[in-house]
């Protein structure tokens, strides 16, 4: 991640959504994007240029031209026309943005599209949040595996590095009847039983009320 | 296993698929995928396909098919016949709320050049306090005042139009509850194809959100109508059987809007029905009372 003056940044074209520029990079607002909110707190979170990236719920783009100015080739799912249609601009514009109208609940319509991704981003803000996460995994590269893996043990622990998904839990629009911790819990609870590795969790705050950011592996089936 | 570029068969060979963009999309649509099953595709099997020299070509012709994809979408969306009212009802809701915020301070202003008008005894809409103020002395007053009066008339105007093609596009739930209230629940729920998917119940609640939210959370009352109200056979109901005439409509309602999404067109026997019963619900109780 390049950072500027404390400021995270990403490079690439800028005039994307009025995005101020600083020193030709163009800075990335942790207020506006949730996926930015969460690299400004957690500095171990990386985008690589060799990552592909199946993003869930690219609303009109912004965030996703960020991603793309880092990684190898986003996937960005988007369901509604309005968004949808933003997102087709900025995707004109960069090659790597493959833009895909689809419902993020039924990935069975648009798989055939997609290819085996190192990070699997989930920030459709729908009730079942962290199923439709579990409904992607499949997407999700398996941990290296077969005969060139002879890494050290942290490799096998699934640490950073590995394939990762990351979950961005709305929790107002779970259960308005439950509390944003019950939501939380019972959330990481569900991620747990597919599978997967737990790596990090934490609240957006001051960036973001109520959201939560989940960062998982997965696990060794 | 099917994919966009070719499938997969039994013992693992990739069979390339060519075609236009509208062939390979068409290709994939007709084929059902199996998520229990499914694997997507790798980077060995795209290369190793022989179709795409490079991941740049692999990518870029990707993209040409979901580009289409996505124009077939967005035009579909745009396509349904529900499309155009709904922007026709929410045009003249906003058209609602402007002239009303426009005439209270128009009659504010008229108040300061006219210090002995009373609103007292002249309820009603800006439409009788009108007249008068457009004989002020103030000419920008008056310049207003034709400006509000040409909403209005405006307002009127669109107001019959959203009644009539919500008679064409949504006639039977248009014939229960008149075109008005009816293109106003339809833009509520989103669409005909949201309404024609909701049960009665979120129907009838269509428009007490705030209600029906502080119900759920902390257990107020549950709110018996939202736009449904609006129906004279809601508000002129007696307060007893409010609530079962709601539900009754809200569900007749639900079942009209599905007619209207599925077949289009007036179901003459549903209807009598339906208003039958309705105005049972309605009259039944009176005769009890």
């Amino acid at each position: 991640m390049i950072r500027i003056d404390g400021q995270l940044v990403s490079p690439g074209a800028g005039g994307v959504y009025n995005e101020r520029m600083v020193k030709g990079y163009r800075v990335w607002d942790p207020f506006r994007s949730k996926l930015a909110a969460l690299c400004m707190l957690d500095e171990t979170i990386d985008l690589t240029p060799s990552m592909r990236v199946l993003y869930l719920g690219a609303a009109n783009g912004t965030t996703v031209s960020h991603v793309a100015d880092y990684v190898e080739v986003v996937y960005a799912v988007e369901f509604a026309p309005r968004p949808l249609r933003d997102l087709l601009v900025v995707a004109e514009k960069r090659e790597n943005i493959v833009p895909i109208a689809g419902d993020a609940t039924r990935p069975d319509r648009y798989a055939p599209f997609l290819e085996e991704v190192d990070l699997l981003y989930q920030d459709v803000a729908q009730p079942d949040q962290a199923g439709i996460l579990i409904k992607h995994l499949p997407f999700l590269k398996r941990a290296t595996s077969g005969p060139d893996e002879v890494s050290g043990p942290e490799q096998v622990s699934g640490g950073a590095g590995g394939p990762t998904a990351i979950l961005m839990l709305k929790t107002r629009s779970v259960d308005i009847r439950m509390t944003p911790e019950e939501v939380f819990s019972g959330t990481v609870e569900r991620l747990r039983e597919a599978g997967l590795l737990i790596h990090k969790t934490c609240w957006l705050e001051p960036y973001h009320h109520d959201h939560a950011a989940i960062v998982c592996g997965i696990g060794d089936r | 296993m099917e994919y966009w570029c070719g499938s997969v068969d039994s013992e693992g060979v990739f069979r390339p698929r060519e075609g236009t963009p509208h062939e390979l999309l068409l290709a994939v649509q007709s084929t059902e995928t199996d998520m229990q099953a499914f694997s997507p595709l790798t980077e060995d099997l795209i290369m190793q396909s022989g179709v795409f020299p490079d991941r740049k070509e692999y990518i870029r012709r990707l993209r040409e098919v979901m580009f289409h994809h996505a124009a077939l979408v967005l035009a579909d969306a745009v396509s349904g016949r529900d499309a155009e009212l709904l922007q026709m009802v929410r045009t003249l809701d906003q058209m609602d709320e402007a002239i009303n915020l426009l005439s209270e301070r128009v009659i504010e202003w008229y108040l300061v050049t006219n210090p002995s008008f009373s609103q007292k005894g002249r309820k009603g809409s800006i439409k009788r306090v009108l007249p008068r103020i457009r004989r002020t002395r103030s000419r920008p007053l008056r310049g207003m005042a034709d400006q509000l009066e040409g909403l209005a008339a405006a307002r009127t105007a669109l107001a019959a139009d959203v009644s009539r093609l919500a008679g064409r596009v949504i006639p039977n739930t248009s014939e229960l509850v008149g075109g008005l209230v009816a293109a106003r629940i339809m833009a509520r729920a989103g669409g005909l194809r949201k309404l024609a998917s909701m049960p009665g119940s979120s129907v009838q609640v269509i428009g007490a959100e705030a209600a029906l939210f502080s119900h759920i959370r902390i257990g107020s009352p549950s709110p018996k109508h939202g736009i449904i109200f609006q129906h004279r056979r809601v508000h002129n109901a007696q307060k007893g059987v409010r609530g079962r005439v709601a539900r009754l409509l809200a569900a007749k309602i639900a079942i009209a809007a599905r007619i209207d999404f599925f077949r289009g067109e007036p179901d003459e026997a549903f209807l009598r029905d339906a208003n039958g019963r309705i105005d049972l619900a309605a009259g039944g109780s009176h005769d009890q009372n």
